[in-house]
């Protein structure tokens, strides 16, 4: 168990002396996704000091905790009460922070069945480009008392504020989990998925890779065994390990070559995007994983007409975000402008404009 | 941050004195004369919104029947800096979509399509006048249905429900509007058409999907709605459980989710409360019990039947007096047809009513509702309470007669208690209903000067002049300042002559 | 909801039940969902909430216009938010108090008032409306301007069923002839006492009996309306003493205008007692024959395809009940799915030709939902509705008791 210290004045007071003198920051945890986005020219502001679990209480179903607390340490504390983060969040790095977990707003294979993780922020301490220490939202399960700002910073990168503390709403851990596995082509998958969300199982992750299909139910054990019996399929031995390979990147497709890999998030039942490359589909097909040689704007070209937009996981291609239209940059410009008036907070991690 | 340029614009436009003859030649060169309402005869029935203790004639009533014209309604309000309210069915309970005397109401009511039902992506891309249950309604023969069923969903808009995002009984376990919605095509302050979110589970940059639901009309007007679609589940029940005591409910609450389950809804119904609605709906609701609790689950048949045992299990060890399951969807539906009517039923026995929405921990579920009576004998005004238990999200319904002098006024007071009393135990001073014009002098307790200041700085980056709904669920320090002198002076409040800013 | 009604009103037993009426309202908008005027327009004046704000403005004391007047025309009175109403609001009643208020107070165009005059002096009177009836058809291309909407109202001639002696019934009940019902369908009541008789049952309707009133009341002549009620009081009060059982009514419109007698007459010292008597017995049709044992009608329907459209009279009212839809089923009917059955068929009494526009529109969307389930006949329970569905309609429209003696209706 790390130690549990509250830094925010500490913080604070480093970011009010950056706003002064307009000196650039660069929000880090434990560095675990600074492969997304841009490089980050500026001042490390290291928050992993600001650790600890404020307060949980499994029966209200939340738990606060400090921006810099290990992922793995929550999970572990959730798991002890049979409770969960619902939206299985990547680590990609043994010392992931709950900061970096929300800054990036990144979700796993549950996504689409379980919510992204803004969806289970309920609210969340920061400090804006000023200095200043707020709290936005708070530790119920629902509250619509002014602008929701703590979901706004999920998927932020850090630019809108430091993150100091998040509330998130946790959910408890199925009684039962069962993977089925089918022989399927990639466009069999896309329909046969689109088909089994219209019936009332307990989908939690829907993956098709190599020819196969992963369908993982879980749930109450008479609901997840009435559902494998309608459904078919092999059941995948030991499917906790698969599932969290998915998550991390770590199974083969991942590993096996040297082209750039793309995340590309489209509709659902998109249909196989017609480019040269490989691909493995999660989220039950909104998000596709593509490793291809193709030029970025020529990849982006074909994402955007399908519905969607592709971010650069691995490799060199600019810029790292999907380029998003001049009138909505504008407005998400007036937006970091309002919380970070100086500019000081990750300036370009998503856009140069960020 | 510069806060009083913030400030000032937005009392300016609080006290603007807009030429109304002027606007009215503007708009009518630019839109069908129909859909221009100026005549006070028209206006009076847009004056209040579900709360209809508070009133203001509109200047001037918009009703588009286009997006263009929508967009041409904002362009010449933009240009003459002239305030917009956006007003959907007008069932909103803070007060939400209350007009301007010196402002543009806009409303929304023409816009009744459901334009797209997309069954592969499991979607249906609708106007934002479409009816919550007419969304349901249309796909039910598809085995699909949208969520989020805030009470009112017979009547209310799905552009409102994003507006103030609308929860409801079976948020416990799907959510908010929030969490189902994907895409929203608005129409800024400027009138320019603009895209929020995308047909993708997510979006590049900032998650302003997020931002704009929830936020009561002050960041852009809706036109459009993209909502997310999930599967009936095959099943669900109710269990009705009723106490002799609303602590025990209150306890059977936070036992229930406990246990590990949660429920789809999970609804607490004080005494009052069951009388007032079993008048209505006949639901052989048990009048002599202190509270009842509706507890329903829902998925496969076999899943349900494990669920209902538990549950039944859970009310009967924290002290049931009687336990009763839904036998079938008839059943059902009355168990909880006396829920979803519960607010305005309250007019058989007061002709008026208030309803609060704090939200808190469950823990804290029974001494707010005991503190809640404490308040009521001290105010000398009754209270029915029903409301979403497992979200611990409540709504004391305080019961007044607005032809009598001061009562409202009371209310108010007795009003603002409760959600101190909120506050106190953790929570918040609304739930789901928005803050609206009802709670605003609440948000200066909640949030401290910083906190509003940078609200009002998000403002400002979506709506420079100021114009969207002004004097709604932010308020200014201004206000603010006013209001902690009023509060500490004690028992004067509120002026009903002072503008509510 | 707060009111303020003027004082020369506020004492006036109008003034009094509308403000009670007013004061139940708490503004929720529910009643918004189920209207269908506020469903295709989409403007809070067209919608029950906001027709209540438009009454309770002229009752504190504004001088409404033809604007007011015009969405208090629009409301079809079909009383579908009255059911939607979890606060109880008695909308029709508060709707008719603000006609006639409105009415005093805003003078209609000329050919307005000639087509409403019309409709009083005409339709209402039995004789009267068979005469024209027949010339009608006679001059069917005479109708224009004002007159127009007429001719596509005008039903086909139908040939007239024998009345059934049914001398050795030991019980009797009334039937209300009407006005347009006994000269475009003179054959429902005919079944009807057909059917009766075959259950032992005579069935009366005394020549003095007439108009139940529901024409004069749509159009804001309330005391007109009152008058037709104390002559159908008079012409059953004989049959009532001698131990009539029930007032039948075939026709819902009807049958909810004299469910109403009792509150419509409740200050008349002369007729109060009375009328409550007759509304107390009143019932529709249907509700009469659920009583009874029908199953020595045997299976009529063989499954043939039935769209049923129950009229919003018979919905609303809440002292009406509907058992058409068991009963068709119980013998041998197949009854299709027909989607927002709560939504007008846009006939409402004289509505269809006083705002035909609204009303076309209505028809079009009920036939469709009507038609959906491919049904071989439409049938519903209420003149209005009948003759209305039936002029735009792909396949007959029947009143259902034709239903139960096939062989007679083919």
């Amino acid at each position: 168990m790390t130690t549990s210290a509250d830094q925010s004045q500490q913080l604070s007071e480093r970011v009010t002396e950056a706003f002064a003198h307009a000196t650039p920051l660069h929000l880090r945890g434990s560095g675990s996704k600074d492969f997304l986005g841009e490089a980050v020219d500026g001042e490390t502001l290291d928050v992993t000091g600001h650790a600890g679990v404020v307060n949980y209480e499994p029966g209200e179903l939340v738990m606060t905790a400090r921006a810099g607390t290990p992922l793995a340490e929550l999970e572990n504390v959730l798991a002890d009460a049979h409770q969960m983060l619902a939206f299985e969040p990547p680590h990609f790095g043994a010392n992931a922070t709950l900061g970096g977990t929300i800054a990036t707003g990144l979700s796993g294979p549950a996504r689409p069945f379980a919510g992204a993780a803004r969806d289970f922020v309920l609210g969340c301490r920061i400090i804006n480009g000023q200095g200043q220490i707020l709290r936005f939202g708070g530790e119920v399960m629902k509250n619509v008392a002014g602008y929701d700002l703590s979901r706004l910073m999920a998927g932020a990168y850090g630019t809108l504020g430091v993150l100091l503390d998040v509330s998130l709403k946790v959910l408890p851990v199925a009684r039962t989990q069962i993977t089925r596995v089918f022989e399927h082509s990639a466009a069999q998958a896309l329909q046969q998925i689109s088909d089994w969300q219209r019936k009332p199982w307990p989908i939690t992750a829907a993956y098709w890779e190599d020819g196969k299909t992963y369908l993982r139910l879980a749930g109450a054990t008479s609901s997840v065994d009435s559902a494998c019996e309608k459904l078919g399929g092999e059941t995948l031995d030991d499917d906790t390990t698969f599932w969290r390979a998915v998550r991390e990147h770590e199974r083969p497709f991942f590993a096996s070559d040297d082209r750039p890999l793309w995340r590309v998030s489209l509709p659902p039942a998109a249909a196989m995007l017609d480019i040269d490359g490989d691909c493995v589909i999660d989220w039950g097909g909104a998000q596709r994983w593509v490793q291809t040689d193709m030029e970025a704007v020529a990849l982006r070209r074909v994402v955007k007409e399908a519905g969607g937009h592709a971010t650069v996981y691995r490799g060199d291609a600019q810029p790292r975000f999907h380029p998003i239209g001049e009138s909505i940059l504008a407005l998400q410009q007036r937006l970091k402008k309002s919380m970070d008036p100086a500019g000081i907070l990750n300036p370009g991690r998503i856009y140069p404009e960020l | 941050m510069a806060d009083t340029a913030i400030a000032d614009a937005a009392e300016q436009v609080l006290a603007s004195r807009p030429d109304k003859a002027q606007l009215i030649d503007k708009l009518v060169a630019k839109l069908p004369e129909h859909v221009v309402l100026h005549a006070e005869e028209d206006l009076r029935p847009f004056e209040c919104d579900g709360l209809s203790a508070y009133r203001k004639l509109p200047m001037i009533v918009v009703l588009p029947e286009t997006i263009e014209q929508v967009q041409i309604a904002m362009q010449v309000c933009y240009a003459n800096d002239v305030a917009v309210v956006a007003r959907g069915a007008g069932t909103g309970l803070s007060g939400g979509a209350l007009p301007m005397e010196n402002g543009v109401l806009l409303s929304l009511a023409k816009f009744k399509q459901i334009l797209d039902i997309d069954t592969a992506n499991r979607r249906a891309t609708v106007q934002p006048g479409v009816r919550n249950l007419a969304i349901s309604e249309a796909v039910s023969d598809l085995g699909l249905y949208y969520a989020p069923d805030p009470s009112s969903q017979i009547a209310c808009s799905i552009g409102g429900n994003v507006a103030e995002n609308s929860g409801g009984v079976h948020c416990l376990k799907y959510g908010l509007t929030t969490h189902n919605i994907i895409e929203l095509e608005i129409v800024t302050v400027e009138g320019e058409r603009m895209t929020i979110g995308s047909e993708a589970l997510d979006t590049p940059g900032y998650d302003l999907l997020a931002l704009m639901t929830g936020s009561e009309g002050l960041l852009g007007v809706i036109v459009q709605v993209v909502v997310k679609l999930l599967p009936k589940p095959e099943r669900a029940q109710v269990v009705l459980a009723a106490f002799d005591d609303v602590r025990k409910a209150g306890d059977a609450v936070a036992a229930i989710i406990q246990a590990g389950i949660v429920p789809a809804g999970l609804e607490m119904l004080d005494n009052p409360a069951i009388v007032a609605t079993e008048e209505f709906v006949h639901a052989d609701y048990p009048t002599d019990a202190a509270a009842i609790l509706l507890c329903e689950v829902d998925g496969t048949h076999a899943e349900v039947d494990e669920h209902i045992a538990d549950v039944r299990e859970v009310v009967e060890r924290e002290g049931a007096t009687e336990v009763r399951v839904s036998r079938d969807d008839a059943e059902r539906a009355i168990f909880w047809a006396g829920r979803k009517a519960a607010f305005p039923a309250m007019g058989r026995i007061s002709p008026d009513y208030y309803c609060m929405d704090g939200t808190i921990p469950r823990k804290a579920l029974a001494d707010v509702l005991i503190g809640i009576g404490e308040l009521s004998k001290k105010y000398g005004q009754r209270v029915a309470n029903v409301f979403h238990a497992g979200d611990g999200n409540l709504h004391p319904l305080i019961l007044y007669d607005a032809n009598i002098e001061g009562e409202l006024e009371r209310t108010e007071e007795f009003g603002g208690a409760i959600c101190e009393l909120c506050l106190e135990h953790g929570g918040t001073i609304t739930g789901e209903h928005g803050v609206g014009v009802e709670k605003i002098d609440q948000m200066c307790v909640q949030f401290p000067p910083d906190e509003l200041t940078q609200f009002h700085a998000v403002k400002q980056a979506f709506d420079s002049k100021g114009l969207l709904n002004p004097g709604k669920a932010v308020p200014t320090l201004h206000r603010c300042a006013e209001f902690g002198a009023m509060h500490v002076h004690n028992g004067e409040l509120p002026f009903p002559e002072l503008e509510r800013l | 909801m707060q009111t303020s009604i003027i004082p020369q009103l506020r004492d006036t037993p109008d003034g009094q039940e509308a403000d009670r009426i007013l004061r139940a309202c708490t503004h929720c908008g529910f009643c918004t969902a189920t209207c269908p005027t506020y469903q295709l327009l989409g403007d809070e004046r067209d919608s029950p909430r906001g027709r209540i704000y438009l009454i309770k403005q002229v009752l504190e004391g504004e001088k409404p216009t033809q604007k007011t007047q015009t969405h208090l025309d629009r409301c079809l009175t079909c009383r579908a938010c009255e059911t939607t109403c979890p606060s109880g609001v008695e909308y029709a009643k508060l709707a008719d108090i603000g006609r006639e208020l409105v009415e005093q107070q805003v003078e209609r165009p000329r050919h307005e008032r000639v087509l409403r005059w019309l409709l009083r002096h005409i339709v209402a009177y039995r004789n009267r409306f068979a005469f024209f009836f027949a010339l009608g058809h006679l001059f069917k291309p005479l109708l224009v301007g004002p007159l127009a909407p007429l001719k596509q109202k005008m039903p086909p001639r139908r040939k007239a069923l024998a009345w059934p002696k049914a001398e050795n019934a030991q019980r009797t009940m009334l039937v209300l002839d009407g006005c347009v019902q006994p000269v475009a369908a003179p054959n429902t009541n005919a079944h009807a006492a057909r059917i009766f008789s075959q259950l032992g049952v005579r069935l009366v309707a005394p020549k003095a009996s007439g108009c139940c009133g529901a024409l004069s009341q749509h159009l804001s002549h309330r005391e007109e309306a009152n008058d037709f009620a104390r002559r159908n009081i008079d012409a059953w009060w004989p049959y009532i003493e001698d131990g009539a059982e029930a007032i039948v009514l075939t026709a819902s419109g009807c049958g909810a205008s004299v469910v109403e007698y009792g509150h419509m007459l409740r200050n008349d010292p002369e007729y109060a007692e009375k009328a409550a008597r007759v509304s107390a017995l009143a019932r529709d049709l249907s509700d009469v024959l659920a009583e009874e044992d029908l199953s020595q009608l045997g299976d009529l329907g063989h499954g043939r395809q039935v769209a049923y459209h129950p009229p919003c009279t018979l919905q609303n009212a809440p002292q009406l009940h509907d058992n058409v839809a068991e009963i068709l089923t119980q013998a041998g009917y197949q009854l299709t799915h027909v989607r927002d059955p709560h939504l007008c068929c846009g006939s409402a009494g004289t509505y269809s030709i006083l705002q035909p526009t609204m009303a076309n529109e209505l028809r079009s969307n009920k036939l469709a939902s009507l038609q959906a389930g491919e049904p071989d006949v439409i049938v519903t329970a209420n003149i209005g509705c009948q003759l209305h569905l039936e002029s735009a309609a792909g396949v007959p429209v029947r009143h259902w008791i034709e239903l139960l003696e096939p062989a007679a209706a083919a």
